[in-house]
């Protein structure tokens, strides 16, 4: 039973709060230049995904890792959640889970 | 083979409160569970909430949050460190928020089956009994489950415990802060893209529950106006007001007042922006 290394869940709106931490974060692959990925965030903000292979464009991905400045996350560990996924939902539960929820998941 | 499986899982596992909701509703029994709170129902929680939960009695070994039994829950999270023997398959659960170690005893073929399918680094979603074993708190699965018909229900569980949370919260408390205006806005699209079973776990419960009282924002107002009535005043409290002293935005505002208008516990008076208690 370990919760000391907690993934945060973030947009692109929240990521600059957690920069040198672990955050997870859904994002909408857009480019893929070598080691760098651009990708779309679940509000619409442009991140930089590190360390992300070949992955297929336009799909959804999970990516868990460390944020390394307020548009980027270095990717650890990364999962493709397919071509439909529910935006809206999991940006609202990002809010949630830094704000009034925030320990529940913290 | 799904629903066999939770027959199964249903008829060994006594003590569970799944006797007597129907063994081929595993993921319905949610809201079966969640109707009746009183009784042990299958909550979904975060690995967070479990390390927070109390604990009642070494020997009961019973977990309770907010007052909620914690015996059999529903997590969602990643698999690391699968370790499969031949009674059991061990491995640690990581839902983002820590990590648990997780207990599959595996009696049936039936059984390996489903663990062969996990693996390390594949989102699965747990049904299980909380378990403190020499001090340390762990999960006896019964059903281990891949999401991988929709990731959909990733967001969907973490929404799912906010809404149990509040809800029980609510039944210690006393005060209704269900909310459920916004948090039916999150559900209603989730659970209509994936599979039925997800569907029906929260709507019921939010019929009996917003019956039952006032949004913690209604509270506020309908307060409020209580302690600024004035009986003489027959034009009552401008809206703007309320605003301002509340702190609260005025579409929030007005929110509160046409549920608790059509409650029946303000009326408008001389024109819709003024309110008066009931």
């Amino acid at each position: 039973m370990d919760t000391s290394n907690p993934a945060v869940f973030v947009n692109g709106e929240l990521i600059p709060n957690f920069i040198g931490k672990k955050v997870r974060a859904v994002v909408q692959v857009n480019r893929c230049d070598g080691g760098a990925a651009t990708a779309k965030s679940t509000d619409d903000c442009q991140l930089t995904i590190k360390g992300l292979p070949q992955v297929p464009l336009m799909n959804y991905i999970e990516v868990i890792g460390i944020a390394e400045s307020s548009n980027s996350i270095g990717a650890e560990v990364w999962t493709d959640f397919g071509n439909t996924f529910d935006t809206d939902s999991y940006n609202q539960l990002c809010q949630l889970a830094n704000g009034e929820f925030k320990s529940l998941f913290l | 083979m799904f629903s066999s499986s939770q027959f199964d899982a249903a008829a060994a596992f006594s003590g569970g409160g799944f006797t007597s909701s129907q063994p081929s509703q595993l993921n319905d029994s949610s809201p079966a569970a969640s109707k009746s709170r009183d009784s042990q129902g299958l909550v979904p929680v975060t690995v967070k909430q479990i390390s927070e939960a109390s604990q009642s009695g070494d020997e009961k070994s019973n977990f309770a949050i907010n007052g909620v039994d914690l015996n059999n829950v529903t997590l969602v999270g990643m698999v690391y460190e699968k370790v499969e023997r031949n009674t059991d398959v061990n491995f640690v659960l990581d839902d983002g928020t820590g990590r648990i170690k997780c207990r599959r005893w595996v009696n049936e073929t039936f059984d390996t089956k489903e663990m062969e399918q996990v693996n390390d680094g594949m989102y699965v979603r747990v049904y299980g009994h909380l378990k403190s074993f020499q001090g340390v708190r762990q999960l006896v699965a019964f059903s281990v489950r891949q999401p991988v018909t929709n990731f959909d229900e990733i967001p969907f569980h973490f929404i799912d415990c906010i809404h149990s949370h509040l809800r029980s919260k609510v039944k210690v408390e006393g005060i209704t802060s269900t909310n459920p205006s916004s948090v039916t806005s999150f559900n209603t699209p989730v659970k209509s893209e994936p599979n039925g079973s997800q569907a029906p776990s929260s709507n019921p419960g939010y019929a009996q529950y917003s019956v039952d009282g006032l949004k913690d924002c209604d509270k506020l107002v309908i307060d409020y106006l209580h302690q600024h009535s004035d009986m003489s005043d027959e034009r009552g409290i401008h809206v703007n007001e309320l605003s301002r002293e509340l702190k609260l935005p005025m579409d929030k505002i007005m929110l509160s007042l046409k549920t608790l208008g059509d409650d029946g516990l303000v009326y408008s008076t001389i024109d819709d922006y003024h309110y008066k208690q009931a």
